[in-house]
C-alpha cells in the first residue's frame, strides 16, 4: 500500500528552482533511499514533505490525505517524523527529556512519556546516559538520540537525513542495524545518505535527484546499472 | 506647499545625523553580527565630550568633531577588545544584554558626574537661520548636515577604495571566508566597532547645538538607530543612509501633519510594519 | 490549560523524596516570612521586603516566557503598565476597588499580549527583541498622548482606596505596609507555585524544547504559535498583577515609572542576574538587586564608606558621592549584568551551584 505520494512537487526560492516537478511514491514498510550530489535538493525535498517549506507547486499525499501546506507539528501528529542533517539535540535538556518531548506528541502524561522514552533509549542503546545533558553526547550518540526522539513520536514514516554522516564504520554499522530493525517492525523509512554501499544495502528502492530534478528511480541494482546516474553522481563520487 | 517643503527640508537635514547613527550601528552589526544596544549611549557620551570641550576649552561643537572622531574611535576599540570580543560566539540574547549593561553603565556614570540635569550648549548660531526661496533653514542643522555629508562620503571612499575598507566589507560578507583569505578578522572587528562608535559620537557632537544634553537621551536614539538600520536592511551602509533620511522626513512630517506627540508612534509603527512585511529591509538580503 | 495536574505532580521514579530537613526548612522559612512583620516592625525593612516580593513576581513572570520558552521579551513594561494603568484608572475614575480592578487589568493585559504576540512571534532572535521593545514603546507613547484617559506625563495619583472587608477583618489603613506585605508574599508563593507547575508538566517540556530549538520542537509535534502564546499569556497575566500591586502600593504611576524601557530592562535583569529558566533564579536575582540598588538610592553606600573611614565625609569626594550616588542606583544593574554575562552566563544561582556541586544541575528530573 502507498503511504506517501509526491505529485509534481516543485520548490522555488526566488527564481531558483531547488526541486522541479518531482513525483514518486513510497510503499508501506519499505526503505526508500534518496541520493544525489550535493545541492541536488534532497534536504529541500525533506523540508517540503515535513511542512517546513510549503511546496511552490504540486501535492503531497500522506496516507491518502493531502498534507500540502500543513504545519510541521500537524504532519508530525499524522505520523511522519524526521531527523536533521545537522543534528539538533535540545542541548540543555537531558537525554531522557529530549526523547520525552517526542513522546509527549502522543500523550499528556509525563509518566507514560517517560516510559516510552526509556523504551526508545533502549532501542538505540543509550539508556545508560538518560540523565546526561544532550549537549554532552558525542556525535554518534547524538544521531541515535535523534532517532530515539522521533521513534518516540510513534511515527509510521521516518525521514532520515544523513544519519550516518560523520560517523566511523562501526558507528555507521550500528545505525544500519537500527534502520533494519525499525523496518522489521513494519515502519516505512526514507533515507538520505551519501554512503553508497550502505544505501545500496538497506534500500528497497532508490530515487536519484540531480539539480533538483528526479533523474532515476528503481531498485538498487537498476540504479547501479543506470548510465545516467553513474555519469551524474556515482562517477563523480568515485573519481 | 511651503509647510510641506519646510518640513521636508528639515526632515532631510536631521535625517543626515540619523544616517550617521544608523551607519555606525549597521557596520557593527555587519562585521560582528552584534546588535549594539549601547549605541545611543555612546552617542550621548559624544554629546558630553563635545559639551566639555565647549565649556572647558571653548572649542566650537562643530570643530570638536575633529577631536571627537579619534577619541570615540579609541573608546569603541576599547569596548570591543575588553567586552564585546568575549561574547562574539555567545547567544544573541546575551550579546544584547551585555550591550544593554554597558549602556546603563555609561548613562549612569555620566549621571553620577553631571547629574541628570538638562544642559544646553548655546553658540552664537544656535538659533540662527537663513532663508532660501521662502523656506527657513536652521543654521546649526544646515552645518551639521554638511558635515554629515562629508563624513559619509569619506566613509564610502574608505570602504570602497582602501584595502582596509575592502577587508571590512569582506568580513561583513562572510567572516569565515575572510579569515581563510588571510584577513585579520579580529582586527577588523575592533576597527569596525571603533568606526561605529566614532560615527555615533560624531552624531552626538553634531546635535549638541540643537538638542538638550542629558544622560538618559541615549535610549531614544538607540531605538531610532534600530529603526533606521532595520528599515535600510541590517548590515547595509547605503540602506542605513537611506533609512536615516526616511526616518528624519517621517518624523518631521509626522510632527507637522499628525502631532509632535504621535510622531514617534509613527516611527515605531513603520518599524513593526517593515519587520513584518520586509524584514530584510530596503537594501538588505538576509533576515538573520 | 494543559496536561493533567496529577501526572505533573508525580515524582520522577529516580528522584528521592525530599528529605525531612528540606521540608522542615521550607516550613520554617514560610512561618518566618509570615511572622516577619510581627517580629520586625520597621516600615523601611517591610518596604524593602515588599520591593523584593515585587521583583520576584516580575522575575518569575518574565522567566516563563524568557527563561523557559527562550523568547527574550524586552517589552514587559507593556504588561506591567497595562495592569497598573487599568487598576488605577478604574479606581480613580470609576471607584472600582483595586482587588477587582486587578482582574480587569489581567484581562486587558492578555488582550494586549495577544496583539503584541501576533506581531512579535513571527520574528526570531534579535528581531523578536527589537519588535517587543517597539511594541512596548508604542504603548508608552500612547499612554503619554491620550491625556484625557491617562493624564499623560503627569501620571495618576491614588487619592483614596476603598476599605476591604475580608471576613471579619476590615482593612482601611492602606498607608500601613502590612496588607501589601501579605499580598506580596502570597503573590510570590503563587508565582513560584505556577512556575513549579509549569516546569513539571507537559507544557514545561514543550516550552523548553522551543527554547532549545524551535525547528526541532516544531518537527516533534509542538505547535509553536500556540505554546508561545500560552507562555506569553501566563507571563503577561502575572506581570499585569504585579503592575496593579505596584500602582496601589506606591500610589502613583506615570508612563516613565511603569511603561519605560528601563522598566522592561530591569525585569529581564532580575532573571539574568539570578539565573534564567530556573525556579529560584529570579528569587536570587531579586534578593541581590533590590537591596543593592536601594542601598545606593538611599545613600547607604556613601554613608557606609564614611563610617568605614574609607572616604572622609567632608572631603570633596565624600560630598560628591553623597550628592550623586543616589541618582545612579541603576548603575549597579549595569555593572552586575556585564559581570554576569561575562563571567557567570548561568546567573548567580548557576554559578553557586556549579561551585557547590562541581557541575550544573538541571531543573527537570
Amino acid at each position: 500500500m502507498t503511504i506517501l505520494e509526491l505529485k509534481n512537487v516543485s520548490k522555488f526560492f526566488g527564481g531558483l528552482a531547488a526541486n522541479t516537478d518531482i513525483s514518486f511514491s513510497l510503499e508501506e514498510g519499505k526503505i526508500i533511499g534518496l541520493i544525489g550530489p550535493n545541492g541536488a535538493g534532497k534536504t529541500t525535498l525533506f523540508n517540503c514533505i515535513t511542512g517546513f517549506y510549503p511546496p511552490s507547486q504540486g501535492q503531497i499525499l500522506f496516507k491518502k490525505q493531502n498534507i500540502t501546506g500543513l504545519q510541521p507539528h500537524q504532519i508530525c501528529r499524522l505520523g511522519m517524523a524526521r531527523t536533521w542533517q545537522k543534528v539538533r539535540p535540545l542541548v540543555k535538556m537531558s537525554v531522557l527529556d529530549n526523547v520525552m518531548v517526542g513522546a509527549l506528541c502522543r500523550t499528556n502524561s509525563l509518566k507514560i512519556a517517560r516510559e516510552i522514552a526509556m523504551e526508545q533509549l533502549k532501542v538505540v542503546h543509550i539508556e545508560h546516559k538518560t540523565n546526561m545533558p544532550a549537549g554532552g553526547l558525542p556525535i554518534g550518540e547524538r544521531k541515535r538520540l535523534e532517532i530515539a526522539r522521533i521513534l518516540a513520536t510513534n511515527p509510521e514514516l521516518l525521514l532520515l537525513d544523513e544519519v550516518m554522516g560523520g560517523l566511523n564504520t562501526s558507528e555507521s554499522e550500528e545505525i544500519i542495524q537500527l534502520i533494519l530493525e525499525t523496518k522489521s517492525r513494519g515502519l516505512t523509512q526514507m533515507v538520505i545518505e551519501h554512503d553508497m554501499k550502505a544505501i545500496m544495502r538497506i534500500s528497497d528502492r532508490i530515487v536519484v535527484l540531480n539539480s533538483g530534478e528526479k533523474l532515476a528511480e528503481g531498485t538498487p541494482a537498476e540504479i547501479a546499472d543506470n548510465q545516467e546516474v553513474i555519469d551524474a553522481y556515482l562517477g563523480e563520487s568515485h573519481a | 506647499m511651503t509647510v510641506f517643503l519646510q518640513s521636508l527640508i528639515s526632515g532631510i537635514l536631521i535625517g543626515g545625523v540619523y544616517a550617521l547613527i544608523g551607519i555606525g550601528l549597521t557596520m557593527i552589526f555587519g562585521v560582528m553580527r552584534v546588535i549594539n544596544f549601547a549605541h545611543g549611549d555612546i552617542m550621548m557620551v559624544g554629546m558630553y565630550l563635545t559639551y566639555n570641550l565647549f565649556t572647558l576649552c571653548g572649542i566650537d561643537p562643530f570643530a570638536s568633531v575633529v577631536i571627537c572622531i579619534p577619541v570615540m574611535f579609541l573608546f569603541g576599540g576599547f569596548l570591543q577588545k575588553i567586552f564585546i570580543n568575549r561574547v562574539l560566539n555567545a547567544l544573541p540574547q546575551n550579546q544584547i544584554l551585555l550591550t544593554i549593561g554597558l549602556g546603563l553603565i555609561m548613562s549612569n556614570t555620566i549621571m553620577l558626574i553631571y547629574t541628570s540635569d538638562y544642559k544646553i550648549l548655546t553658540t552664537s548660531y544656535s538659533s540662527g537661520s537663513f532663508r532660501i526661496a521662502g523656506i527657513s533653514i536652521s543654521e546649526p542643522l544646515a552645518i551639521s548636515f554638511l558635515i554629515t555629508v562629508i563624513i559619509t562620503a569619506a566613509l564610502y571612499w574608505f570602504l570602497m577604495k582602501t584595502d582596509m575598507g575592502q577587508a571590512i566589507r569582506a568580513t561583513a560578507q562572510d567572516r569565515e571566508a575572510a579569515q581563510l583569505m588571510g584577513i585579520n578578522v579580529k582586527r577588523m572587528s575592533v576597527i569596525a566597532f571603533g568606526l561605529g562608535t566614532a560615527l555615533a559620537g560624531t552624531a552626538g557632537a553634531l546635535i549638541t547645538p540643537t538638542y538638550y544634553i542629558f544622560p538618559q537621551i541615549g535610549s531614544t536614539f538607540t531605538l531610532k538607530a534600530f529603526v533606521i538600520t532595520v528599515l535600510g536592511g541590517m548590515g547595509s551602509v547605503i540602506g542605513a543612509t537611506l533609512g536615516g533620511v526616511i526616518i528624519g522626513i517621517a518624523e518631521s512630517m509626522g510632527a507637522v501633519y499628525i502631532s509632535s506627540g504621535w510622531k514617534e508612534v509613527l516611527v515605531y509603527v513603520i518599524f513593526l510594519l517593515v519587520l513584518l512585511f520586509k524584514p530584510s529591509g530596503l537594501m538588505g538580503k538576509s533576515r538573520m | 490549560m494543559n496536561s493533567p495536574a496529577k501526572s505533573a505532580i508525580t515524582k520522577p521514579p529516580k528522584s528521592k523524596a525530599p528529605p525531612v530537613t528540606y521540608l522542615l526548612a521550607t516550613v520554617a522559612l514560610l512561618s518566618l516570612l509570615f511572622a516577619f512583620p510581627q517580629i520586625v516592625d520597621s516600615p523601611y525593612t517591610l518596604h524593602m521586603m515588599i520591593l523584593i516580593f515585587l521583583s520576584i513576581i516580575l522575575g518569575e513572570s518574565w522567566n516563563i516566557l524568557g527563561g523557559y520558552t527562550g523568547q527574550y521579551s524586552v517589552g514587559h513594561a507593556a504588561y506591567f503598565g497595562t495592569g497598573a494603568y487599568t487598576t488605577m484608572m478604574l479606581m480613580q475614575y470609576a471607584q472600582v476597588p483595586p482587588w477587582l480592578g486587578v482582574w480587569v487589568g489581567v484581562a486587558v493585559a492578555i488582550i494586549v499580549a495577544l496583539a503584541i504576540g501576533s506581531i512579535c512571534f513571527r520574528l526570531r532572535g534579535p528581531y523578536f527583541v527589537l519588535a517587543s521593545i517597539a511594541a512596548a514603546e508604542i504603548i508608552r507613547l500612547t499612554a503619554l498622548n491620550v491625556k484625557s484617559f491617562t493624564n499623560g506625563a503627569e501620571g495618576i495619583l491614588a487619592t483614596d482606596i476603598p476599605p476591604l472587608k475580608l471576613g471579619a477583618i476590615l482593612i482601611t489603613d492602606f498607608s500601613s505596609k502590612l496588607p501589601f506585605y501579605y499580598t506580596g508574599l502570597i503573590l510570590v508563593l503563587l508565582t513560584i507555585l505556577m512556575t513549579w507547575l509549569v516546569q513539571h508538566s507537559k507544557l514545561g517540556y514543550c516550552l523548553q524544547a522551543i527554547r532549545e530549538d524551535q525547528d526541532a520542537a516544531h518537527s516533534l509535534g509542538i505547535n509553536l504559535t500556540l505554546h508561545k502564546n500560552i507562555a506569553l499569556i501566563i507571563s503577561a497575566a502575572f506581570t499585569s498583577t504585579a503592575g496593579s500591586f505596584y500602582a496601589v502600593y506606591i500610589g502613583f504611576i506615570d508612563p516613565t515609572s511603569v511603561l519605560s524601557l528601563d522598566m522592561s530592562v530591569q525585569i529581564v535583569l532580575i532573571c539574568i542576574i539570578g539565573g534564567i529558566g530556573t525556579i529560584f533564579g529570579p528569587v536570587a536575582g531579586a534578593i541581590i538587586l533590590v537591596p543593592l540598588s536601594e542601598a545606593l538610592r538611599s545613600n547607604m553606600i556613601a554613608q557606609g564608606l564614611f563610617k568605614a573611614g574609607l572616604v572622609g565625609e567632608e572631603s570633596s569626594i565624600g560630598i560628591f558621592l553623597k550628592d550623586n550616588l543616589a541618582h545612579s542606583h541603576v548603575l549597579i544593574y549595569g555593572i552586575l549584568v556585564v559581570v554576569v554575562i561575562l563571567f557567570m552566563p548561568e546567573g548567580v544561582l548557576g554559578f553557586i551551584s556549579k561551585f557547590v556541586h562541581g557541575k550544573t544541575r538541571r531543573g527537570v528530573s
